[in-house]
């Protein structure tokens, strides 16, 4: 359990790291989709196998999907493809940099909640009582967060006629 | 679990989604042939309709007990419903400033986000779980984001609305990894069982995982409330979005994130505060906790902020910057004792969000007047628009804090909580200077802008007609800041009573 743990996240850590690192955005999503697939993998060693099927489900397909079709739309020609920009990767490394001295040196001196036993059900009967009793409002002001970015993203992205 | 009663307690809110709703499809369906002016009239109409109507709801509520949903997912007691009433007369305001001019010719569009945007503020102050506090702040910055970028004519508001974004987008992720940790340490959600768990554990306080929950939790609250290190978003958002929305940015959004902000610090990760004070004779002592970080974020706020709004030249950048400061201003209250120190953050931001947001009316109502918001442009209004210009006074001298404004009183509390901070031995006494000293450096760009509307020579025109729709509401507002200024105790007990019935 604990191998496939490391194994998962190393990769997933890696692929992120691609996603970021590499400058043709086709290959990009297809490292992303990679990612969320390490993801579900993860959902899967917590027993969570209803939100393993729905990371791939929604992210690896229906987002994923999308990001490339909005790809397609803009019609990135080879000449666009952004450059490295030296000084901001330098700023956002050595930011990186801090965050990460910050993490080992808080992590090394105290131990953490780790090894919690599991006592909780993800199942999908579960989950469904949780949405729609403890957790009712949130998810549906999730819908309304959903409208208001559709009708957002409509309205932004439509033509301006003069 | 009753869903009934739930109901009857989100009735307010309910009204609020009904609206946009209506406003969406009525202006699809029934005004599309109309005229763009005519139509924003009436949208604006139906807007300020439900917004009344939301308000009605609330008042009655008052009436009724506090009531506590699902683990503070929706909690009811005067003082969150009185933050719901605040935010409903902000956005009817901004609403009224909108009505002469259309912002763009998607007039439905604009007036169903505003709504939006006032929902999302509204279950911002209205919740104290974390979860809940998350989804309305994106709810609220993504009705923010589409606002900002409304003038899709203009290149500056798609900047402005990119900057936003990107900056919102990162924050968002900051906070939710935050929320995260702060919920893996603590095991709850809501604000006082998070409060419940440093009874039994007094180690949980120096918890390494709480610890680096909180620094992330506040990365993205600061970038909602604008302090340094996370408000180079703001000044491009409020020049490239239209006035009113600019207006409402800067209001209705710090309000509630604000009031988020104080319920999420000292209602639930008080005993985390650590400490950031400086004792005399020069003694530094600083423990880890959400303390030295938010000390540290008010001290640059207040100095970045009051020394970059000199040099701007466009007025909208002005407030802005003006804005980080006060962001600046409201934090040193933090540390105040819990009910004395939130007191004082409630009072001012009530008092700073109606002068923010009538300054940004003066905008509206002369900048298209006027050719432009740059500061120059407005030179010798005193003459051509002299109603107005006197309300500007008012509200550029509350901006500065001047003895009889209310703005005077806000921060005079806030500075009174600060000293009475750690307790009383004037271990913020550094904060409380440096927000004297730049509070002294402030009028001298508020003094400036009031110069040129004053005392510069008008270049040309002749007298300019102020539509009444933004006339009253900025004398209305005006006449508020005068009356607070006058009876500061009034709304401070108001604040006060409100607060023993939580």
């Amino acid at each position: 359990m604990n191998l496939l743990f490391y194994i998962f996240s190393g990769l997933m850590l890696l692929c992120a790291a691609l996603v970021v690192a590499n400058r043709h955005p086709v290959t990009s999503a297809m490292l992303l989709i990679l990612v969320f697939f390490f993801m579900a993998g993860l959902f899967v060693l917590l027993e969570a196998f209803f939100l393993a099927v729905i990371q791939v489900l929604v992210y690896a397909g229906a987002v994923m999907v999308l990001f490339l079709f909005v790809m397609m739309l803009l019609d990135i020609r080879s000449s666009q493809i952004r450059r490295q920009n030296a000084p901001a990767m330098l700023a956002g490394l050595s930011v990186g940099f801090a965050f990460w001295v910050e993490f080992w040196l808080i992590l090394r001196h105290s131990a953490l909640p780790v090894g919690a036993p599991m006592n909780f059900d993800a199942g999908i009967r579960p989950i469904g009582k949780l949405l729609f009793s403890e957790f009712v409002l949130p998810f549906e002001i999730t819908s309304l967060l959903l409208l208001a970015a559709l009708v957002g993203v409509v309205l932004l992205s439509q033509k301006e006629t003069r | 679990m009753n869903y009934t009663s739930l109901f009857g307690y989100l009735l307010g809110e309910v009204v609020l989604t009904a609206a946009a709703f209506v406003i969406l499809i009525a202006d699809v369906m029934c005004h599309r042939k109309d005229d763009v002016g005519a139509r924003n009239q009436r949208m604006a109409w139906w807007t300020l309709t439900g917004l009344f109507l939301a308000a009605v709801v609330y008042a009655i509520q008052f009436a009724q007990g506090n009531a506590n949903f699902a683990d503070g997912t929706l909690v009811i007691n005067p003082l969150n419903l009185f933050f719901k009433e605040v935010i409903l007369v902000i956005t009817a305001i901004t609403v009224f400033f909108s009505m002469e001019e259309p912002v763009s010719k998607h007039v439905g569009e604009y007036y169903a986000m505003i709504l939006f945007a006032a929902i999302g503020m509204a279950f911002l102050v209205t919740s104290e779980n974390l979860l809940m506090i998350f989804v309305s702040i994106e709810l609220l910055s993504l009705s923010l984001y589409a606002l900002v970028g409304f003038q899709k004519q203009i290149l500056r508001s798609a900047e402005g609305a990119m900057k936003y974004f990107a900056f919102g987008a990162v924050s968002a992720a900051f906070l939710l990894f935050g929320l995260s940790y702060i919920y893996g340490a603590t095991n709850s959600l809501s604000l006082p069982a998070i409060a419940e768990t440093f009874k039994g554990d007094p180690l949980m306080a120096r918890s390494p995982v709480l610890l680096i929950g909180i620094l992330f939790t506040l990365v993205g609250f600061g970038f909602k409330i604008a302090v340094v290190p996370f408000h180079l978003w703001a000044p491009d958002a409020y020049e490239g979005a239209a006035a009113p929305v600019a207006g409402f940015v800067a209001s209705g959004s710090k309000v509630a994130s604000f009031v988020a902000l104080t319920k999420f610090l000292l209602l639930g990760v008080a005993p985390a505060a650590g400490a950031a004070t400086i004792s005399f004779p020069f003694t530094p002592h600083f423990t880890p906790g959400w303390a030295p970080v938010i000390a540290l974020m008010a001290f640059i706020s207040m100095v970045w902020g009051n020394l970059a709004a000199i040099t701007q030249t466009n007025l909208k950048r002005l407030l802005a910057y003006s804005s980080v400061a006060h962001a600046g201003y409201i934090l040193v209250a933090l540390f105040g004792a819990k009910a004395w120190g939130q007191t004082a953050i409630y009072f001012y931001i009530i008092v700073y969000a109606l002068t923010n947001l009538g300054a940004f009316g003066v905008v509206t109502a002369l900048a298209n007047k006027v050719g432009g918001d740059d500061i120059r442009c407005f030179a010798g209004v005193w003459r051509r628009a002299p109603g107005l210009t006197v309300l500007m006074m008012i509200f550029m001298l509350s901006l500065a804090g001047i003895p009889p404004l209310a703005g005077f009183f806000g921060k005079f509390y806030l500075f009174a909580a600060g000293l009475a901070a750690d307790q009383m031995q004037l271990g913020y006494l550094w904060l409380v200077i440096t927000a004297i000293l730049m509070s002294a450096v402030s009028f001298y760009y508020y003094l400036q802008v009031l110069r040129v509307f004053y005392v510069n020579p008008a270049s040309r025109g002749g007298p300019i007609s102020i539509c009444p729709c933004q006339r009253w509401p900025m004398t209305v507002i005006a006449l508020i800041i005068f009356l607070i200024g006058w009876y500061p105790t009034a709304l401070l007990d108001w604040i006060q009573g409100f607060l023993q019935r939580v």
